[in-house]
């Protein structure tokens, strides 16, 4: 009964904060655009499944209009117009959103919370432990992360896009972790760890109870930052030619438009991915800015 | 003292930190999928007579020899020979570093000087339309892929109004008179750097401002900044010295950290603008398989960072004297 009755007030408990933050966000109006951003975007994603039932030939990768031979300008047709092999770019662009949310969202996930766990740790240890970690993160940092995913896409040959993506976790934490411990060094001196410690707590306790909450708004800055990077490197990669062919991303779609030639003649082409690209960082961007003035009272308005 | 010691293990540390990256390098241009014989030849050698050539020039070595005659010729600085171009590897890195040199450091200056000076005031007039207008421009600016700014610079101010040059570093009406004055070669250079400039520049400053701002906001907080301005010290003096100089600790990291970023990002820029540096050097041969100028040219950027690095590092300890490494 006891134990039950507990867990109902730290469900309430959990369910007040949930709407205290939601309340917050909303105030910040700088999350509230993101998320609108953001949800046009995942709307678009979905919306990628229709044009291919339609008709054959919206199918973005290799679908094709008998009626109509390479470039052609927007029309009712095509909304967007038609690329230089007769693909249409409306549904082209569809598809690029799917791949960007996935692409983002799962790569910067990987690299933040790989970050984060191995800054606290560094910066809370010291010692050799710190030593170690600090001297992979040198290493891995001062490998130009994009330069070094060129390299390792070319010896896989014919990169898939799922290798990008383990590609960008793996190469974005060192960041994270640095700017993570570099806070942990000041903080574990602080007056309220030698209480903790004082009063018995663990090191697994004091680094994740007590250290964490302090650094989670860099942690939650570097998210932003992160799906940020995450999109903006996969359109990078894709434009230079080092994307995964048999799947249609914005950079692709650009790196398809430069290298045909037309970039400068079709205009249609070249600046939809761009603003998509664009807006969709921004809107990550955004919420990140949000959700680290709920974590952080100090950044917000008075 | 302290100093001397210190600077030395790093250096020690750094030296360690290349021979790793160089052995990696080492395996994963092994692990390239090249063609080292069918670059060399002439295009249109049958596969028959490519086959031939290849059994001319087996691998003579085992995978250790070759890795200790690779290391061998690294600190020696013999990056070996072109696939495609059949020329020295080290006189290319030569011939390709000071544009780079050129871009990257002026971009990297500039972008630094403007993101903590507009950071910093608009951390100051907190609330007001400058902060406003100046984050909004600054939140987009962050999000704009690189390549497709460059793309844009290009299509508008060198297509459409022929205002600049649409790529390269200098143009042969100018570098092609034999008595064409320095100062006119300069202004040439100059007018090819500016759109790469402008666009680095765009590009890197806004997140330094954010950073800048969102530190200076923390800091204006502390006690001793409300101390300094009970004690009724003008308003400027709290700002610029005693805010603002707290606020250098932190940005030493993030200088660090956007260092490797602009770097990447100056790969990108130069690839767009067809800018004759080590990025786009490094960028075309990893495309294309040619792999002595890639990890030449790869080991050399590695470097470069390193020291970097290295410098932001003795200014981080220098600026916190709390700060034991």
């Amino acid at each position: 009964m006891n134990r039950k009755m507990r867990m109902k007030t730290s469900w309430q408990m959990r369910k007040r904060r949930l709407h205290t933050t939601w309340k917050v966000f909303r105030e910040t109006k700088v999350g509230l655009v993101g998320v609108g951003i953001l949800s046009f975007f995942v709307v678009m994603a979905l919306a990628s499944f229709i044009p291919p039932l339609i008709d054959d030939m919206y199918i973005p990768l290799y679908g094709n209009d008998p009626s109509i031979i390479g470039l052609s300008e927007p029309s009712l047709r095509h909304l967007l117009g038609t690329d230089y092999f007769g693909r249409d770019l409306l549904s082209q662009l569809l598809e690029g959103a799917k791949w960007a949310l996935i692409v983002g969202v799962t790569a910067a996930t990987a690299s933040v919370v790989l970050g984060t766990v191995i800054g606290l740790i560094s910066g809370f240890y010291g010692g050799i432990v710190d030593t170690l970690l600090q001297r992979t993160a040198d290493i891995m940092m001062s490998l130009p992360a994009f330069a070094m995913i060129l390299v390792v896409g070319s010896v896989l040959e014919g990169i898939s896009i799922w290798n990008i993506v383990i590609l960008i976790g793996i190469m974005g934490w060192p960041g994270t972790s640095k700017v993570i411990r570099s806070q942990v060094l000041s903080l574990r001196e602080r007056p309220f760890i030698e209480s903790a410690r004082v009063s018995g707590a663990s090191n697994f306790r004091i680094i994740f109870r007590h250290i964490a909450p302090n650094v989670l708004p860099l942690s939650f800055l570097y998210m932003a930052f992160g799906v940020t990077g995450a999109i903006l490197l996969e359109a990078a990669l894709s434009f230079i030619g080092m994307g995964d062919p048999m799947t249609v991303s914005w950079g692709m779609m650009l790196q398809w438009c430069r290298a045909s030639g037309f970039a400068f003649q079709a205009p249609f082409w070249m600046i939809p991915p761009g603003v998509c690209i664009t807006l969709l960082a921004l809107g990550f961007y955004l919420v990140g800015v949000g959700t680290e003035q709920i974590i952080n009272p100090r950044l917000r308005k008075r | 003292m302290f100093m001397t010691k210190f600077v030395a293990r790093r250096s020690v540390e750094i030296v360690i930190t290349l021979f790793i990256i160089a052995t990696l390098t080492f395996a994963l241009f092994r692990l390239m999928p090249s063609d080292p014989v069918g670059l060399m030849v002439h295009p249109l050698w049958t596969p028959e007579m490519k086959q031939k050539q290849r059994e001319l020039c087996p691998p003579q070595f085992c995978c250790f020899r070759q890795y200790t005659i690779f290391m061998k010729n690294m600190l020696r600085g013999e990056f070996g020979t072109s696939f495609y171009l059949q020329t020295d590897v080290y006189d290319l890195i030569k011939e390709r570093l000071p544009p780079t040199i050129l871009l990257f450091s002026s971009s990297t200056i500039l972008s630094f000087s403007l993101g903590m000076y507009i950071g910093r005031i608009i951390a100051w007039r907190r609330g007001g339309k400058l902060e406003y207008g100046s984050t909004v421009v600054g939140m987009i600016l962050y999000s704009v892929p690189t390549f497709w700014v460059g793309l844009m610079a290009i299509w508008i101010f060198s297509y459409r109004l022929d205002l600049f040059p649409i790529g390269g570093i200098k143009s042969v009406a100018v570098w092609g008179v034999p008595d064409a004055g320095v100062l006119a070669k300069a202004l040439d250079i100059g007018h090819h750097l500016f759109l790469p400039l402008t666009v680095e520049v765009l590009l890197f400053f806004p997140g330094i401002m954010l950073m800048m701002k969102n530190v200076m906001l923390e800091t204006l907080e502390e006690d001793y900044v409300i101390t300094a301005r009970a004690k009724g010290l003008p308003e400027k003096v709290v700002r610029d010295h005693h805010a603002a100089r707290n606020v250098m600790l932190p940005m030493v990291t993030v200088f660090t950290l956007s260092l490797v970023f602009s770097f990447s990002g100056s790969i990108i820029v130069e690839n767009v603008f067809n800018w004759p540096g080590l990025g786009a050097m490094f960028l075309g041969a990893t495309i294309g398989y040619d792999y002595p100028i890639a990890q030449g040219a790869f080991i050399i950027m590695s470097a470069v960072l390193l020291i970097a690095i290295l410098i932001s590092e003795i200014l981080y300890a220098y600026l916190d004297p709390r700060v034991r490494y």
